[in-house]
């Protein structure tokens, strides 16, 4: 299904690894979803059923956000609000929000 | 600024009837956005007659945003699974989004418009949900909160296009412009295409009030449908390299109540939602 996996062999599977696509018994029955975070007891039990190659998701190195072009930008998108007016402070809370939305700050999504 | 350009609110809802018109069904379910009780099976039957429409329809129904465990393969389905204003809701963002023409005017970029309509619809549709509001209502109301531009866009390209010029050339707001140019603003283009084509009184208060939702009985919609913009410009979902955040209603902002954490949430929310439904009503 998805291309941004790797197969790899049972032996080399970690924990928190994540499957990629459904992995589907000789019976046609699905024995893990999509998405599963693979734990030491599936492990197990996937090398106990003779798979051999896992499709696991590829993780994408995390590129930290830019935090002079974060702001830069939002700079030029916010140009035209007063930051000392009081008529216009939700435009200045707005304007924070999303830079610490950018920059990743606060909840976790 | 020339005068001649002026454009007389009379002949903007003459106008109208050059503009390109919708799906006979599609009129008919946008007059009915307040009411239930419809003959729905026959709606359903009729939108399986545009196969186009049914379509694009299905793919927004079964877009991870509505959460179907079982995909919808006919219209009947949908409205089963989803309910019939669910429903309605995306046979009619299916439908505005194919049919104006693009390319009359040459400054006023389509593609934007379109992904910062669709920007908008979705903060809608998440803020509606934070709030307790109909989010099908707000998900239209968002879509077509701007429709005014295509409509100034298509009617009067010419006197559009010095418009979008003279809004380029002194970065100024496009409603400043507009105002002083032609003596009218897309908030007014959007209003008259809502009378023309029927919308209900909801979304045409929504539409009109979208910059003055402090107005006295403004509505709650034009409240959400201003801050949804603004935040739709903020994240900058458009792609437009000249994009300007309008100034932002501090009692529209107030009204809301979110907090920074819930804001968070609803930043992201916007982003996912976009991208899907712009990866199926952009094609």
């Amino acid at each position: 299904m998805s291309t941004d996996h790797d197969l790899v062999h049972v032996s080399r599977l970690r924990p928190g690894m994540v499957l990629s696509d459904e992995l589907i018994d000789s019976n046609g029955l699905v024995m893990l979803a999509r998405g599963a975070v693979l734990g030491e007891a599936t492990i197990a039990s996937l090398r106990r059923h003779h798979i051999d190659m896992v499709p696991v998701a590829r993780v994408e190195a995390h590129v930290p956000p830019d935090a002079e072009a974060v702001r830069a930008r939002l700079d030029y998108l916010f140009r035209k609000h007063v930051p000392d007016d009081d008529n216009d402070w939700a435009g200045g809370l707005l304007r924070r929000y999303v830079e610490d939305y950018r920059m990743e700050r606060g909840v976790a999504p | 600024m020339s005068a001649a350009l002026t454009i007389d609110p009379a002949t903007l809802v003459d106008g109208l009837d050059d503009l390109p018109s919708l799906p006979a069904v599609v009129m008919e379910l946008l007059g009915s956005i307040d009411e239930d009780d419809l003959d729905i099976s026959l709606l359903a039957r009729k939108v399986a007659a545009d196969g186009a429409l049914t379509a694009k329809t299905l793919r927004l129904a079964n877009s991870s945003a509505f959460g179907l465990q079982v995909k919808a393969t006919t219209i009947a389905q949908a409205m089963t699974y989803l309910g019939f204003q669910a429903t309605r809701n995306l046979i009619m963002s299916a439908a505005m989004t194919g049919c104006f023409p693009s390319g009359r005017c040459r400054s006023f970029d389509d593609r934007a418009f379109w992904r910062l309509s669709i920007a908008s619809a979705a903060c809608a549709r998440v803020l509606a949900r934070h709030l307790h509001f109909n989010q099908d209502v707000a998900f239209t109301a968002g879509l077509l909160h701007g429709i005014g531009r295509l409509v100034l866009a298509t009617r009067f390209p010419e006197a559009y296009e010095l418009v979008l010029r003279e809004r380029k050339r002194l970065d100024a707001g496009l409603i400043e412009v507009e105002q002083a140019m032609l003596g009218l603003d897309h908030v007014d283009a959007g209003v008259a295409l809502a009378g023309h084509w029927q919308f209900s009184d909801t979304l045409r208060q929504a539409i009109a009030c979208q910059r003055t939702p402090e107005t006295p009985g403004a509505g709650f919609l034009a409240t959400i449908v201003h801050v949804a913009a603004a935040v739709a410009h903020a994240l900058d979902l458009a792609g437009d390299a000249d994009e300007m955040v309008p100034p932002v209603s501090s009692v529209a902002w107030t009204a809301l109540g979110l907090s920074e954490e819930a804001w968070l949430h609803v930043f992201r929310e916007t982003e996912l939602q976009y991208e899907e439904m712009s990866a199926i009503l952009m094609t």
